[in-house]
């Protein structure tokens, strides 16, 4: 952690950075274990809980879809996490990401797991109702996949390239499957298809189908292919009906997913409760991320009120391990990603304006927007700075990234613009 | 003549809400199961309205249907599952407000999610009603049977039995249901 990140954060936070060095004070003065004596055991670890550094609200309604990627908030629930930090997290287990969107922008959910595509969707009104968002933090990295169908393998199809020739060969209409229309899977299945020289909106047709009942589509030859979160993936190899021809991260090492969302409105009126949030959250994903702990993770999510899928669909690719269900096993060092010290949940810029360049690409925003002032706006880093750094957690000096997705094209944020513009495939 | 596609997982409880929908003039081209390919079923009947469940999983489904323009976008109405009329209105503001586009004005729509709510509320009500009895009957099963027990425990007539029954639920302050229930649990463990 840098010193110009702290005083930024102490900045930003006004009077609570005097109360915490009068608390810092007081400790010296009395003596550290006389003044935790004073501190019930349950708060004690949180410097925040002084006077008005109280959470807001104490009870919070978090949402989220049946997907390995939900362990975060289940963890952070299960395992206590919430109330080191003065709140009570009730996981909200919900059947569409619309109704995810709906229940957060009309408060019934106070924040939830959900699709960082998403999030900025809401803020730029795509399809819905406009309504400011925040982004408090990344949940994961990694760990989505592209399915394709048996029938696609019996034709031969091994790879991107491989079914560039088949779409070119066999005039049919293909199907292809994602789960939500401005979310991480239609970009990532976008992005991929495109890679290859296949126009998503033009080739292809593209449906909609819940995770849970992607399997069961594939099964009765609803479509060809599907991009999806696992265990839905894996499930399609252990079911038999069609196999793994690319992850999410071979499309974009260590790419941005899932995020935990809620709307300005909420962290304005509940700063605190927002930053206790983070801080449980991002407890909860250091202790997914201990290899030790991930075999009892997968376990506890498995069951019926979380993901409902067996244990063992959700493990192996939980610990890395890989079979693409079509000859090929692997371990893979880029699977789901919860913490890597903060690398995972510090809320880049460049993560979020990656999303409206993607949106802009494939029109569902018309015109170009301001990249950098919407991500600026919805991506808390201040307060996920001031989280982090309560933790020790380090947070990058930069909040801009480079990477090199799959089609060797760099985002590196300089130029959205340009680079939105720049694809040669798009709709 | 506007056409509505109704999609639940009750096909009880749409059943009523076809027939309002009917009875008011709108023609109803399908009502089918969440569980149905939504995206066959939109392309095949062109609804210019959907009435659908707040929470069913398929809604994404629309979404993509709607977004993406591949047919003409066309309004949803939803409906919840418990009757908390605020949050069926919160829920049918966001969905319809978002999906009205050039052609339906939203005063074409009302009568819709009227109907829906109304039928809605109705089938709620039914439900409640329906429990209350089977509660009430489940109710008067233990009070049968802890009279009984009394009877042979304690020598008593009916209505004896009857009336200490009641002068131990009102000396305890609890009903006269939950006393049975708790002589039924006790004798079946005692005796």
């Amino acid at each position: 952690m840098s010193d110009a990140k702290e005083t930024k954060a102490n900045e930003s936070s006004g009077t609570n950075h005097e109360r915490r060095n009068f608390f810092k004070l007081g400790a010296t003065a009395l003596g550290a274990s006389a003044m935790m004596g004073l501190i019930p055991g349950g708060i004690r670890s949180s410097a925040w809980a002084a006077g008005s550094d109280a959470p807001e609200k104490t009870e919070v309604k978090i949402g989220f879809i049946p997907l390995t990627d939900c362990a975060p908030i289940v963890v952070a629930a299960q395992m206590g996490f919430d109330k080191k930090y003065g709140i009570k997290i009730t996981p909200s287990k919900e059947a569409s990401w619309a109704a995810i969107r709906d229940k957060t922008v009309n408060g019934e959910l106070d924040a939830a797991h959900v699709l960082y595509g998403l999030v900025y969707g809401v803020q730029m009104g795509i399809g819905g109702q406009q309504k400011d968002m925040s982004l408090l933090m990344t949940l994961n990295h990694n760990g989505q996949g592209i399915t394709l169908s048996n029938q696609v393998k019996d034709k031969g199809v091994t790879s991107g390239a491989t079914l560039k020739r088949l779409i070119d060969n066999e005039n049919r209409d293909y199907t292809f499957a994602q789960t939500f229309p401005t979310g991480t899977h239609a970009m990532w299945l976008y992005y991929w298809l495109a890679a290859y020289g296949i126009n998503p909106i033009k080739d292809v047709k593209t449906i909609v189908v819940p995770p849970p009942q992607m399997v069961a589509n594939m099964r009765v030859g609803n479509m060809d292919g599907y991009c999806v979160g696992e265990p839905w993936n894996a499930r399609a190899i252990y079911d038999k009906v069609g196999y793994t021809v690319a992850t999410s991260q071979d499309i974009w090492t260590d790419h941005p997913e899932k995020v935990l969302g809620t709307t300005a409105e909420f962290v304005q009126k509940n700063p605190n409760t927002a930053r206790a949030m983070i801080m449980a959250i991002l407890d909860a994903c250091r202790y997914i991320d201990a290899t030790a702990n991930r075999a009892a993770v997968a376990k506890l999510i498995a069951g019926k009120a979380y993901v409902n899928a067996p244990e063992e669909v959700i493990e192996g690719r939980f610990l890395g391990h890989y079979d693409n269900g079509n000859g090929k096993k692997w371990e893979d060092p880029n699977y789901m990603k919860f913490f890597e010290d903060g690398k995972v949940n510090f809320p880049y810029l460049s993560d979020g304006m990656w999303f409206l360049t993607q949106h802009k690409r494939w029109g569902l925003l018309k015109d170009d927007p301001d990249y950098l002032a919407i991500a600026k706006k919805i991506n808390r880093i201040e307060l996920y700075t001031e989280a982090a750094t309560q933790l020790k957690i380090a947070v990058p000096k930069d909040a801009m990234r480079s990477s090199k997705l799959i089609d060797g094209i760099v985002w590196d944020a300089k130029d959205p613009k340009a680079y939105a513009a720049g694809f040669k495939i798009k709709a | 003549m506007l056409k509505v596609l109704l999609v639940d997982q009750s096909m009880k409880r749409s059943m009523p809400l076809k027939q309002a929908l009917t009875e008011v003039g709108y023609e109803v081209v399908g009502r089918i199961s969440d569980c149905a390919d939504l995206n066959q079923v939109v392309a095949k009947l062109q609804p210019d309205v959907i009435v659908i469940d707040v929470d069913s999983p398929s809604r994404d489904t629309l979404e993509h249907i709607v977004v993406s323009g591949q047919d003409t976008p066309r309004p949803i109405v939803m409906f919840t599952h418990d009757g908390d009329v605020d949050k069926i209105r919160s829920a049918t503001k966001v969905g319809v407000s978002a999906y009205v586009v050039g052609g339906l004005e939203s005063a074409r729509i009302r009568p819709i999610i009227d109907a829906a709510m109304a039928r809605f509320e109705e089938f709620s009500v039914m439900k409640q009603e329906l429990q209350s009895v089977t509660l009430k009957l489940s109710e008067r099963k233990n009070v049968e049977r802890a009279k009984g027990v009394l009877m042979k425990q304690k020598g008593l007539s009916e209505s004896e039995a009857y009336n200490l029954m009641r002068k131990m639920a009102m000396d305890r302050n609890i009903k006269l249901a939950d006393l049975a229930q708790q002589l039924v649990e006790a004798a079946s463990l005692l005796l």
